[in-house]
């Protein structure tokens, strides 16, 4: 399937391999300018890297333009011709293919059915809902019949309700085409919604793969701690030693006894009911460097206030200090 | 919301009627003497009927038609020269960086920075030694080192409002760059396209010095028909009038037909 062999995308950042499996969604989850819309131009063909190979079914392609490759690709704003309806957006791949008119048709209304825009088909996409045009984008990429899909924040620019709403059925979709599937995003929670395995890309790099539950349960370093971690991990030294709880992880309430115990002082808390994140200093952090401890439900503590967070044992990652 | 309305009405509206009369009042002059005798307008005889007699000299007279004719060809051919060549260089300031882009971006600004008469000498030279002089192809070519910058510029301005993904869009897609061009992209900056036309044919049209200087009796342009109507028995002011009214026509209807486009581009705001 798609292999990265040696791959730089940036002069200057470490060479790196990965291969992808088949028929799997694979997440890359990286912060703003990590690579992530890099990678997806390498793979697509629209960018050469540095140095290294793209190999899709075992040969390199790494030379070969973005038309000749068997990759599809979906930008984060919704791109589709203007000139041209739902219909002809839809066929333009394969148009481009040489596919006899009758074939076509036969594709696209399939298409079209499954995307939801059968009955939108004679507009043109600037009368479509966002949600209608990166369906319709999505769409075209199918109709590409391509081994790869490569998605760049295919959901970033649509509405919160609607990025929910597309992400289930975007899950069940490409299931059901059988496509393997590249998806970048800057979301943890994508990563565990939509991925079977997950990429975490840092400063052009990548820093870890795997299952996204293993990734999260026990990542390689603090960067991949960090990235899975919305807010950031709260840090504090132990002897020589780097320590690492989530802010999920902290809790007003001991559940064990063997629990640890964190005394802080409240800055601040922020909350949107379902959950509050509270700003405090932690006695063992060094000074000016804030934690944040996310607790479910509403919680009311007053700034000022001392506090005790416990954290299970369990839950305490342990890095060496020059990690990264 | 009412009161605002009511204001509006009141002084706005009132001001902008002044305009409208200010700006139709010469045009109502014009077509005005058009229609009438010329011992009527200089005032020699009481006669005040309509009179299509103008125009029929117009129509009839061959100085006057194929004067016309002339500039009408002229004008087409560098609207059209013009347009074809500002697309793909339009398109490869928009689109490409090589070395020196945005210095011979800016190069072809400078074009417009001379007056046309700096060029006078050297066209005339030029055209005479390879015998282009007196024909409508000397007149446009000479009006396209004008209005081909302009359209690269106006045009790169379109283009680059377009975002890039398109291009990319359509290669992954695996159509060929010419096909993308013609049947994506152009169509995508169509209004683009109407705002450059309407602005060579505005330039082309009303331009005197070169037209005048670069024909001779053959290829000689309406406005320049119109600058020689003195005769011994005076000004016809009637026909000169009539081929006024008849010279703005043309240019209504260029605005006629683009006028959804320039609308729309102008309201992008990236006419440079």
């Amino acid at each position: 399937m798609l292999e990265l062999n040696a791959l730089v995308l940036k002069a200057g950042s470490p060479p790196f391999s990965h291969r992808f499996e088949a028929g799997q969604i694979n997440v890359v989850l990286g912060r703003n300018h990590s690579g992530k819309t890099r990678l997806a131009r390498v793979i697509a063909g629209l960018d050469a890297p540095e140095s290294g190979e793209v190999l899709l079914g075992g040969k390199v392609v790494t030379g070969d333009p973005p038309g000749k490759r068997s990759v599809a690709l979906v930008y984060q704003d919704f791109v589709n011709y203007p000139n041209w309806t739902v219909f002809e957006n839809l066929a333009s791949p394969q148009k481009a293919q040489r596919v006899s008119a009758a074939l076509i048709r036969e594709r696209v209304l399939e298409i079209a059915g499954q995307m939801q825009l059968t009955e939108f088909l004679d507009r043109y996409p600037d009368a479509l809902s966002g949600g209608q045009q990166q369906r319709l984008a999505i769409g075209r990429a199918l109709a590409k019949s391509a081994d790869v899909l490569v998605m760049d924040e295919p959901l970033v620019n649509l509405d919160y309700k609607l990025r929910e709403a597309l992400q289930v059925e975007l899950r069940g979709l490409l299931r059901e085409f059988g496509v393997s599937v590249v998806y970048t995003t800057s979301d943890p929670r994508d990563a565990f919604a939509l991925g079977d395995t997950l990429l975490l890309l840092a400063d052009h790099r990548l820093l870890q793969a795997g299952p996204p539950l293993s990734l999260y349960e026990s990542p390689g370093s603090p960067a991949a701690a960090d990235l899975m971690s919305d807010p950031c991990a709260n840090r504090w030294m132990v002897g020589g030693d780097l320590r690492l709880i989530r802010p999920e992880h902290l809790s007003l309430d001991p559940a064990h006894v063997d629990d640890v115990a964190f005394p802080v002082q409240v800055l601040g808390r922020e909350t949107n009911g379902s959950e509050t994140f509270v700003h405090c200093q932690a006695d063992v952090a060094e000074a000016n460097t804030q934690w944040v401890a996310k607790l479910s439900g509403l919680v009311d503590l007053a700034p000022g206030s001392r506090e005790i967070f416990y954290a299970s044992a369990t839950a305490i990652m342990k890095f060496d200090a020059h990690a990264d | 919301m009412k009161a605002i309305q009511a204001a509006k009405t009141g002084g706005g509206q009132w001001l902008l009627y002044l305009y409208g009369i200010y700006l139709a009042l010469p045009v109502y002059w014009l077509v005005s003497l058009s229609l009438r005798s010329n011992q009527s307008i200089v005032g020699t005889t009481g006669d005040a009927g309509l009179t299509f007699a103008n125009y029929q000299e117009i129509f009839t007279n061959p100085v006057w038609y194929t004067g016309f004719a002339n500039s009408l060809s002229y004008v087409a051919i560098n609207t059209v020269i013009s347009v074809t060549v500002a697309l793909p260089a339009a398109y490869a300031f928009s689109r490409y960086r090589f070395i020196g882009d945005k210095h011979l971006f800016f190069w072809l600004l400078t074009n417009r920075m001379a007056p046309p008469a700096v060029f006078l000498l050297p066209f005339f030279q030029l055209y005479s030694a390879v015998g282009l002089f007196d024909t409508p192809l000397a007149v446009a070519l000479a009006h396209c080192l004008f209005t081909v910058p302009l359209s690269v510029w106006i045009l790169e301005g379109f283009m680059s409002s377009v975002p890039r993904s398109l291009d990319e869009m359509a290669r992954i897609d695996g159509h060929s760059l010419p096909y993308f061009f013609l049947r994506i992209f152009l169509p995508t900056i169509k209004s683009g396209i109407g705002v450059t036309v309407f602005f060579c044919f505005m330039f082309s049209w009303v331009e005197l010095l070169l037209a005048r200087t670069l024909t001779g009796s053959a290829a000689k342009p309406i406005v320049v028909v119109m600058t020689r109507t003195v005769s011994a028995s005076g000004i016809d002011w009637g026909v000169l009038a009539a081929a006024g009214v008849l010279t703005i026509v043309p240019g209504l209807a260029v605005v006629w037909f683009v006028r959804k486009h320039l609308v729309k581009g102008f309201a992008l705001g990236r006419v440079s």
